[in-house]
């Protein structure tokens, strides 16, 4: 028999016994459509991280710090400050800016401050970015005013930009807490801290800042390099500081240092660990988050896969059904001339017409529950600020990979009942009632 | 005579789960071409398992088959069908044929297992019922049909892919006698018009010796008698 005979046949007997090959298929679209729904979440998952990232230019960047640290000996505790330590200074900062396909270095500087401004006050954080940075996000999108495009501050007018505000810093006051010990011989109640007050104009007010990437931008004043250098603070504003403070170093906690694209990271990561420094890359994070997505997906696939194995032992169930039931027409077949491989083929058919009917369905069905949910997901998202944002992703791979993995999946299930089909013994088959 | 169809020392053993049931032991006969045979004899001697041999639908335990110049017992499982498809045409009491088709789709199914082109199928598929009688029945399922109609429409089957051989399993088997006779009537004129070999296992042996060139009486799985026909075999 021509194989467009086979196909012919088998789509016959499908069509023949309509109901059962409906709910069969049935089953196949439900587990299709449940496998490409859950992946699909899955990669618009990994996706929205990943364009987050690259938008953030956070592949393209990287922190150095005082000495290689291994964060997981922090966390473990078992975190040595190494005796010496290389100054991570201003002239550590010219050498790392001279590195081939370093774009931008610069100290990373960041205090708490008391904002006072139109009879208000507010505790923030004030941290100290170059002009430069006013190119790279979040800083080029400004809503209101503008960054400043210099180190030295620009004024321009609006009604709130052009203001004046204080910024306040505290330091540690020991002169009057040494005259207070003097006078009363007993400690102080509360540290001595005494506050040091500048005033600087606003250029520009920032947005909300939302996703990864703003986690290291999200001072709540930002000023330029210089003039956060210049300020008064406390000898430490965090960890690293801390860390730092052994004797003999004196420099910054730690370095932002660009580069100019993704494949660069590597080599300016090995020139400046050479000069002695510890690098932190967030391109190292992408790789266990990866792995996080890895494991997401495969959890994800698993229980999609859990539906479509349901979907195979229907199909196996409906094949052997029909087979019992047609026994006495495959022995009118192999009578008038049936060879086995073509039974095999008819069953197997039917099975690969049920697998690719119901990927085709099931992919429609996941595309549009995929729609839906988003529309929803987005719907409930909204009124809590997250901006709107695509949850699903459904690249061609993850379509042709549906349908092929269905149409295998089908045979696979076919492939018993097509073989006991073939071996259907005629002389029992025809044998009279 | 050069025999056509040939059949030495043809034994089949059926395994009941360790016991051998021996069913045909040591059949031997020879049929020309262009003969009508019959093969007679009790219940359970055996008539239908020797057909099923010639016909290739199962196989032998030991011994030889031929037809034509072929050797049916040494043929693989896809040359039997090979075999079935064109040397070979069976019918059988019951009919056998697939009730969700039609009578001309039971028959241009054999023609596509046959290899027919598909264009030449439906128009071949009416012929061969005509030739039977049944142009007027194209469109029936054996439900609808009488079980006389349901026998034509199996020979037209059988005849589909033009064979050699016309193996008939109590082609009469479930009808009644007027119709038998009608049925029997369309084998011999197949026989004596076409040339076509017949042959037929028959309870009813003064029937078989009417229509028959030669008759073989089976017992017990062996040819125990061989007595004549009709006169110009
Ligand atoms: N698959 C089988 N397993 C065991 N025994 C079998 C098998 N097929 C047939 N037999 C036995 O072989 C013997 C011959 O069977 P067969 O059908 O050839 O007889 P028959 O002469 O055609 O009888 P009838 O006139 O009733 O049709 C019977 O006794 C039957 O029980
Ligand atoms: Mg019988």
């Amino acid at each position: 028999m021509t194989p467009p005979d086979l196909w012919r046949l088998s789509l016959e007997n499908l069509w023949r016994t309509k109901l059962r090959s409906v709910l069969t298929t049935l089953g196949v679209v439900i587990g299709i459509g449940a496998l490409v729904s859950m992946v699909s979440f899955g990669v618009g998952m990994q996706e929205n991280v990943t364009s987050e990232f690259r938008e953030n230019d956070l592949f393209t960047s990287m922190q150095v710090l005082p000495a290689k640290i291994d964060v997981g000996e922090i966390m473990a505790g078992g975190f040595e400050p190494p005796q010496t330590v290389k100054a991570l200074n201003d002239s550590a900062v010219e050498a790392i800016r001279a590195i081939p396909a370093v774009e931008l270095a610069f100290p990373e500087i960041r205090f708490p401050v008391t904002v006072r401004m139109m009879g208000k006050e507010a505790r923030t954080s004030l941290q100290a970015v170059p002009a430069a940075m006013g190119r790279y996000k979040p800083f080029s999108e400004i809503p209101y005013g503008s960054f400043y495009a210099s180190e030295l501050v620009p004024i321009s007018v609006d009604s709130l930009i052009g203001r004046e505000v204080e910024i306040v810093s505290s330091t540690l006051d020991l002169q009057s807490a040494a005259r207070a010990f003097m006078r009363s011989f007993t400690a102080p109640s509360r540290l001595p801290l005494r506050e040091e007050v500048v005033r600087l104009r606003v250029v520009g007010v920032r947005g909300r800042l939302s996703g990864f990437g703003a986690a290291r931008f999200r001072g709540g004043v930002i000023v330029p390099i210089e003039t956060g250098a210049a300020m008064p603070r406390l000898g430490f504003s965090d960890v690293w500081d801390l860390l730092d403070s052994s004797e003999g170093t004196q420099g910054y906690g730690s370095v932002y240092v660009r580069t100019r694209g993704m494949d660069d990271i590597t080599p300016v990561r090995e020139a400046v660990e050479e000069m002695g420094f510890g690098v932190l890359a967030v391109i190292d994070e992408l790789e266990e988050i990866k792995q996080t997505f890895l494991i997401m997906d495969a959890l994800l696939g698993a229980v999609g896969t859990i539906a479509l194995i349901v979907a195979a032992l229907g199909i196996i169930n409906t094949m052997v059904t029909s087979i019992l039931e047609r026994t006495r027409e495959i022995g009118v077949m192999k009578a008038v001339g049936g060879s086995e491989t073509d039974i095999r083929w008819i069953f197997f058919l039917e099975a690969a017409t049920i697998g690719f009917i119901g990927g085709a369905f099931g992919l429609a069905l996941g595309w549009a529950v995929t729609r839906i949910a988003n529309v929803v997901a987005n719907h409930y998202l909204r009124p809590q600020g997250v901006p709107e944002v695509d949850l699903f992703y459904m690249p061609v791979w993850l379509i042709a990979g549906a349908l092929v993995f269905s149409v295998g999946v089908s045979l696979l299930a076919g492939f018993y009942p097509a073989s006991r089909a073939a071996r259907v013994d005629p002389v029992q088959a025809l044998r009279h009632d | 005579m050069t025999p056509f169809v040939l059949t030495r020392d043809l034994c089949k053993t059926y395994q009941k789960g360790t016991v051998p049931i021996p069913v045909l032991q040591g059949v031997s006969l020879e049929v020309a071409k262009g003969e009508y045979v019959s093969v007679v004899g009790r219940s359970g001697s055996g008539k239908s398992t020797l057909l099923n041999l010639l016909g290739g639908l199962d196989t032998a335990t030991s011994g030889r088959i031929v037809v034509g110049d072929s050797d049916v017992t040494s043929m693989s499982r896809q040359d039997l069908a090979v075999h079935r498809r064109s040397t070979v045409g069976m019918i059988f009491q019951s009919f056998n044929l697939i009730p969700s088709r039609t009578a001309l789709e039971n028959i241009t199914l054999a023609l596509a297992f046959g290899g027919y082109p598909r264009s030449d199928r439906r128009r071949r598929a009416s012929e061969l019922l005509s030739s039977v009688g049944l142009e007027h029945r194209l469109s029936h399922t054996p439900g609808e049909l009488s079980g006389g109609e349901a026998q034509r429409v199996a020979i037209a089957r059988a005849l589909a892919n033009a064979p050699d051989v016309l193996l008939a399993d109590e082609p009469t088997g479930n009808l009644d006698s007027k119709t038998a006779e009608e049925i029997v009537g369309l084998l011999v004129a197949l026989n004596s018009e076409r040339g076509l070999t017949v042959v037929m296992v028959s309870h009813d042996e003064a029937t078989a010796r009417e229509v028959s060139h030669r008759v073989f009486r089976l017992l017990d799985g062996r040819v125990i008698d061989e007595l004549s026909g009709r006169a110009d075999g």
